[in-house]
């Protein structure tokens, strides 16, 4: 019986783990530099929802679903993502 | 009339890995932490000094590393359920048990900074800022026990080679649950800590 | 039936929907007594009279679940009950206990039967729900004690399945949060918060395991659904209940001196408690459109779908309705309560006894499922029953805005009584709406004595 190769996902997995390092780092220096204001958030938080989109995508597959599933996480993410920026802009004013 | 099993091993395109009854729970689960970021963001916008000020006093280099070590332990998940589906058993168990040793990292680095706050008298009374970092945080930790318990269960499971390259619903069940934890916390990490 | 020892639920049934009746004629009682205060005064005072409704309610649903569980425990297990005679026994012991108990509250002041019943010895009467005097609390803990131990060693000696297993910590539960109404601290605030855990942790904790349960096993036995489908539905509405109603207990520590963050804590799980309810909705509705054979008990279907619907209704969209903390700051303890705990209280719990009990007495008088004429009649009476539930709902409902407007909203704000006044309306038609809903309990017991042609039971 001969074995099945290595599954193709684990290639893109192990890029989407270093750039979700790397992406971490920037997040946690922002925060060191102690920026803050609309644009640093409206930048953390566009970080923030690309790593959501890649672990939800790579790591939990749902690149390969259906619309439904995507719709699903997408808009959870998008919907968070959206009442965090609403919020802060609120508190701006 | 077809009837249709709630139970997918024979896998149906388009669904997404594992059971899909852990679906509902993810969603569900979600659902409720996401109710708990739109509270904090909102609480925020009503007290920003406050939440400014109290944020200072967080230990952002260890939530920042816990940020990693749940990505990682995240991506050794993605290993070992790659490891099933060559029909690896052993391996899978090793990145499994690899991963929920990360958990472990993460669990005590949080007590160190559960420790350090609540020595320094600070409670879920102690203020808005404070009512929410605490049971955001605590909530996200037992999620995260409850994570390692399920990781521990499958990896039990794989070690006596219960799993096989057709039957291995179970490992991308415990691992959808797992990515989950890591999500959560990949938006609490700046929402909390980071974003001012 | 396919145990001998399953006709211990007879009785347990029987006497369940005779203190409905009962129950409801106290309603009837107290609906008149808020549009004509002195209605038989001084003979039962209003406290009485709601005190009875309430108690009669527990009561009966109790008497309702442990039927359904001396039904149920022997075909789940496969297996004889453990003790028929204890069971039986244990049924007099509490219908005595509970009858006692009732001529207690409609005979004696209050306060004498408290003395009489040395209250002052072991103080835990005076709180909602709760009346009971102690040597009755102590009767139900011996009865349930005695119920639990049967109940667990006929599962223990026979098949286990997860309905079982999820009814029998339903019940475990139900009987360890009853403990709490022993704990009865001088402190208000700690009395109050303790209340809550058996009450809350109650409707929205234990007893939903209970109400899933039932539902599920009457699903399965009316569809014919792979019980593997079934247990999968049940496991996740069980899981939804526990994560979203214990931290949900939050919802009633807003003002009763409670610190500050149960209102957070309260308003975040709470809005989740819904989703199991919803979830039995469409667990309900999907198992009945995948059944695989025709049940000829088709009055059973309906009261089953009723439940589904109904107890969303009442308990998760009337529950929302008021259980964020901002809402319940002006909606707390108004009529909106009253109108979200009757269509809760019917929608889950009346229902889903009145389901099993619709399922399993065809059974136990020895048929498949009663005559096309009695199902008939049947049905009516959930029609009209549950429409009167809703209508009383909604005239509740509309009486408890205007009571928010009148007496905490509006700039120049009336007084209790006075904001009363001015929705008495509301009260006469709620009034009327509970006399069909007699009518439809009437109808309901009338279809038991209706006889006609019938298949033997499989
Ligand atoms: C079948 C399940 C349920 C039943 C039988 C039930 C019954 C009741 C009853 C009888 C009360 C009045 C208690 C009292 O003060 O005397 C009550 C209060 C309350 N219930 Fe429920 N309930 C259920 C589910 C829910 C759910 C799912 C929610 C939320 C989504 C909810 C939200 C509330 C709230 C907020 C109150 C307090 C009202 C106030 O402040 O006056 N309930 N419930
Ligand atoms: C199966 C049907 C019924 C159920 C499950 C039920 C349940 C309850 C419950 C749980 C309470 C306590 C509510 C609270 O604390 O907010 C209550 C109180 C009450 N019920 Fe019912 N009930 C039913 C039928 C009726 C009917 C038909 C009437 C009369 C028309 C009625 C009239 C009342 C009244 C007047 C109160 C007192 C409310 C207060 O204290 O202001 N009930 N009932
Ligand atoms: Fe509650």
């Amino acid at each position: 019986m001969n074995k099945p190769s290595q599954p193709r996902f684990v290639r893109p997995c192990t890029l989407i783990w270093l750039t979700l390092i790397a992406l971490t780092g920037v997040t946690y220096s922002i925060g060191d530099a102690g920026l803050g204001g609309r644009n640093v958030m409206l930048l953390v938080l566009a970080i923030t929802l690309l790593k959501g989109q890649m672990i939800a995508g790579f790591f939990m597959g749902l690149r390969k679903t259906s619309l439904l599933w995507r719709a699903i996480m997408g808009g959870y993410l998008i919907i968070v993502g959206g009442m965090i920026a609403a919020a802060y802009l609120m508190g701006i004013n | 009339m077809t009837t249709q099993s709630l139970t997918i091993d024979a896998h149906e395109p388009g669904t997404p890995p594992g059971d899909l009854a852990i679906w509902f729970f993810i969603f569900a689960e979600l659902l409720a932490f996401g109710i708990f970021f739109g509270s904090y963001a909102f609480a925020r916008a009503h007290n920003v000094e406050l939440f400014n000020q109290s944020q200072l006093m967080l230990n952002r280099a260890s939530g920042a590393v816990n940020a990693l070590v749940l990505i990682t332990s995240s991506y050794f998940v993605v290993r070992a359920v790659a490891a099933i589906k060559q029909g690896l058993s052993r391996q899978c168990a090793n990145w499994l048990g690899a991963a929920i040793a990360l958990g472990g990292v993460f669990i005590v680095i949080k007590l160190f900074e559960f420790h350090a706050k609540f020595s320094a008298g600070i409670s879920l009374s102690t203020n808005t800022f404070y009512m929410f970092y605490l049971s955001l945080t605590i909530f996200h930790f037992m999620h995260v026990i409850l994570g390692m318990v399920i990781l521990a269960f499958v990896m039990a499971k794989a070690r006596s080679g219960g799993y096989s390259i057709e039957h291995h619903t179970g490992v991308e069940t415990g691992a959808s649950y797992w990515h989950m934890v890591d999500l959560v916390w990949i938006i609490l990490f700046p929402l909390v800590y980071v974003i001012r | 039936m396919q145990y001998k020892s399953q006709a211990v639920a007879k009785p347990y049934f029987i006497a369940a929907i005779g203190l409905f009746v009962g129950q409801i004629l106290f309603g009837l009682i107290m609906g008149l007594q808020y549009v004509v205060g002195d209605f038989l005064f001084p003979a039962i005072p209003f406290n009485v009279a709601r005190m009875v409704h309430t108690n009669l309610l527990i009561v009966w649903l109790l008497f309702g679940f442990m039927g359904a569980a001396y039904y149920m425990i022997p075909e789940e297990s496969e297996s004889e009950l453990f003790s028929p005679k204890l069971a039986l026994a244990m049924f007099w012991i509490f219908l005595v206990a509970g009858a006692l108990t009732i001529v207690g509250y409609l005979t004696v002041p209050y306060a004498a039967l408290a003395k009489m019943t040395f209250n002052d010895l072991w103080p835990t009467m005076g709180r909602e729900f709760l009346e009971q005097p102690l040597i009755t609390k102590l009767g139900i803990v011996v009865v349930a004690l005695a119920f639990l131990f049967n109940i667990s060693l006929t599962i223990l000696k026979g098949r286990k399945t997860s309905i079982s297993l999820v009814l029998l910590l339903g019940l475990w539960g139900l009987a360890v949060f009853f403990l709490f109404s022993f704990y009865n601290p001088s402190n208000l605030v700690l009395d109050k918060y303790f209340w809550w855990w058996t009450v809350h942790l109650w409707v929205e904790g234990v007893w939903e395991l209970i109400l899933g349960s039932l539902l599920a096993f009457v699903l399965i036995k009316v569809t014919g659904v792979d019980r593997e489908i079934i247990e999968k539905w049940l496991y996740m509405i069980i899981a939804m209940t526990l994560i979203t109603g214990i931290i949900g207990t939050g919802h009633h520590y807003y003002w009763i001196g409670t610190p500050e963050y149960w209102q957070w804590f309260g308003s975040v799980f709470s809005a989740l408690e819904p989703i199991p309810f919803f979830m039995m909705t469409v667990f309900a509705f999907n198992m009945v459109n995948r059944r695989r054979r025709e049940h000829p008990n088709k009055a059973a279907t309906l009261w089953a779908l009723g439940t589904g619907v109904m107890s969303f209704l009442g308990a998760g969209v009337w529950g929302f309705l008021h259980t964020l903390a901002p809402v319940n700051f002006y909606t707390h303890g108004t009529q909106i309560t009253a109108a979200h705990g009757h269509m809760a209280f019917y929608g889950a719990y009346v229902m889903v006894v009145l389901t099993i009990i619709s399922y399993a007495m065809p059974m136990l008088r020895g048929r498949a499922a009663n005559s096309g004429k009695a199902q008939v009649m049947e049905m009516w009476a959930f029609w009209i029953m549950t429409v009167s539930i809703v209508f009383i709902t909604l005239f509740l409902t509309a009486a408890g805005i205007l009571q928010v407007w009148l007496q905490r909203v509006s700039t120049t704000p009336l007084g209790f009584m006075a904001a009363q006044d001015q929705v008495a309306l509301f009260y006469w038609l709620r009034e009327i709406t509970g006399v069909l809903f007699l009518v439809g309990l009437v109808t309901y017991v009338a279809s038991f004595f209706v006889g006609g042609e019938t298949k033997e039971a499989a």
